[in-house]
């Protein structure tokens, strides 16, 4: 993204790089669709280590919550303080989130 | 100090603007809400007092659902992408594409809701299914919420009012709505096929 000086108020402005096509955003949605579909069947793959089955499914809702992030919501397209903004508010929410369940399932009041 | 562009409305001194560097703030604070109620509901989640539990989950019903409001971002994407073409026509149907779709699947958690209900799941049973109401119940809101926002753009655009400059625009919107999609992709995982 580069930032360049608006042509009456010489303040500077925000040129976003030119967005998908929407060739690409139906590309996504399809890949999104399978990736949900791999979800449920590994879902109901009988006996499956818990262990496999929990670390396939958190990285397969990665790379969904990835893609809907940085394509349809175009935050790879943006600038560095609402990559920071977002980072932030999900860091602190990631760690709430662990100091929650370590707190109260006992780990940390030993 | 915000500057007002014909384009863009008023700027940051990064050039950005405003409008849409606060709606990222705010969606960075809405990770810390859910993220609450995600990790109670993960708390509680064996906590049924001899009521129903996870059994009575329905994951084929959801994954539909979830894969309705996975394809209403699709559709938002598209009107926004009409909206910066100037495509109204365009942005109106992808807009009330969007609305549809989100309608359905409020439509489908609310038959989930009373199939619960029916099935002896409420509020009031067990810290489950408190957690698992407030959760679920509060996206759903943020839903509704989206819902109405994208009727406002739709009337807005048939009355020639939708203006990028004032206001909440369909980029603003967009993001909202993408927001609520993703929070359902982690609810989906986590609380749905996590827990079967």
């Amino acid at each position: 993204m580069s930032t360049t000086e608006h042509a009456t108020t010489g303040q500077p402005t925000t040129e976003h790089p030119p967005h998908p096509s929407v060739k690409r955003y139906w590309q996504i949605a399809l890949f999104l669709g399978v990736v949900t579909a791999i979800e449920v069947a590994i879902a109901y793959i009988p006996d499956l280590d818990r262990t496999v089955l929990t670390v396939g499914l958190v990285g397969l809702g990665i790379i969904k919550f990835g893609s809907v992030v940085g394509w349809f919501m175009h935050l790879r397209f943006e600038n560095k303080t609402m990559n920071r903004l977002f980072a932030i508010g999900l860091v602190l929410a990631l760690g709430l989130f662990f100091i929650v369940l370590a707190t109260f399932s006992g780990i940390l009041s030993s | 100090m915000a500057t007002e562009t014909a384009v863009h409305g008023p700027t940051g001194t990064d050039g950005a603007d405003i409008r849409k560097t606060a709606m990222w703030g705010f969606l960075g604070s809405e990770c810390l809400f859910f993220g609450s109620f995600i990790a109670t509901f993960l708390l509680y989640s064996d906590e049924t007092n001899g009521g129903p539990g996870t059994e009575v989950f329905d994951i084929p019903f959801t994954s539909v659902s979830s894969f309705v409001l996975l394809m209403s971002s699709l559709t938002m994407v598209l009107a926004h992408n009409a909206y910066e073409r100037d495509d109204n026509r365009q942005l109106r149907i992808w807009l009330v594409a969007t609305a549809l779709l989100g309608t359905v699947f409020l439509g489908g958690q609310v038959f989930e809701f009373t199939t619960f209900y029916a099935e002896g799941l409420r509020m009031d049973v067990s810290p489950f299914g408190s957690a698992f109401f407030v959760l679920t119940g509060f996206h759903g809101a943020h839903v509704a919420v989206g819902v109405l926002m994208l009727t406002s753009m739709i009337i807005l655009s048939r009355r020639g009012q939708l203006y990028r400059h004032r206001g909440m625009n369909v980029e603003l919107v967009g993001l909202y709505w993408h927001f609520v999609d993703i929070v359902w992709i982690v609810i989906f995982t986590v609380v749905y096929l996590l827990q079967v």
